[in-house]
């Protein structure tokens, strides 16, 4: 599992992505809409590729969707 | 920081109740309205950066819960200078309260990072290319990213530049973050990633090339 994770890390998303000054501006609609069941994927292309590419925006991300979740679970 | 004259919990509630739409409109009124929303505003940025450090405690074990709190304080002060500077950017296509809690985690993520590799020599050549676990579904697979990982290695000695060499081992294979490296570096995130990306994009090209 390992070397497949290393292989990935190095090669990154295949497909296209946004950079990491759209990520965060576009990161709260993205997570309103994953939390609203809707396609958040459709609306904003690139994004969830470039979390799969870059370990900070994907921490920052799970970070967002956490807070937003336990916040409306309240 | 910014000092608060209204108690943590008191605003926090006051402020989950609405979706910080009174916010936005206080925050760009003048005088003692201003400055009262600022203070609510600082005090939901607090509770985002304690939400990020208590999140990311289990990897800083060294750290104090003190020096952890100062952490989440110092991240939604520059929070809070970051959101009153760019409160024209907010486009209403989320809440204002989920757009606010992004600063704030931003910042006391970058600062978490920062810290967890502070007086740590940032490794910016290869260091696992042995002993990488296989793990394929079958022994064909694992041949197969062998041989891949073999390839993979040389075009990164042959078809990238030095500083995209540098730049993916040390965040892709060697797990330095990227704002601790743009930081050694002295250049910006935004930047590294696109020598990242740029890196990448070489590097599955020269592959499909090769067939």
């Amino acid at each position: 599992m390992e070397l497949e994770q290393t292989l990935a890390r190095l090669l990154g998303p295949a497909e296209a992505e946004v950079d990491c000054d759209t990520c965060f501006a576009e990161l709260d609609r993205y997570v309103e809409l994953e939390i609203a069941g809707a396609d958040a994927d459709a609306a904003i292309p690139g994004l969830r590729a470039h979390l799969a590419g870059c370990p900070a925006c994907a921490e920052e991300h799970e970070s967002l969707h956490a807070l937003v979740a336990a916040e409306r679970r309240d | 920081m910014i000092l608060s004259t209204l108690g943590h919990d008191e605003v926090v509630a006051d402020i989950a109740v609405d979706t910080g739409s009174s916010l936005l409109e206080e925050l760009r009124a003048d005088g003692r309205t201003q400055q009262l929303a600022i203070e609510r505003l600082h005090a939901l940025l607090v509770r985002a950066a304690r939400f990020e450090v208590a999140r990311r405690r289990p990897a800083l074990p060294h750290l104090r819960g003190d020096e952890l709190d100062d952490i989440a304080l110092e991240a939604a002060d520059d929070a809070t200078i970051s959101v009153l500077a760019r409160l024209d950017d907010f486009r209403g296509e989320s809440r204002f309260t989920t757009w606010v809690y992004k600063f704030a985690l931003l910042e006391a993520a970058v600062k978490l990072r920062k810290r967890a590799w502070q007086g740590r020599e940032v490794p910016l050549e290869p260091e696992e290319w042995t002993g990488l676990s296989a793990g394929g579904p079958t022994a064909e697979a694992t041949v197969e990213q062998r041989e891949l990982l073999a390839r993979l290695q040389h075009a990164i000695r042959s078809v990238l530049t030095p500083h995209q060499r540098r730049v993916l081992v040390a965040v892709a294979l060697n797990g330095v973050p990227i704002d601790v490296l743009a930081e050694r570096l002295n250049t910006t995130r935004g930047a590294l990633y696109k020598t990242l990306h740029d890196a990448r994009h070489k590097l599955r090209v020269h592959l499909e090339e090769e067939g």
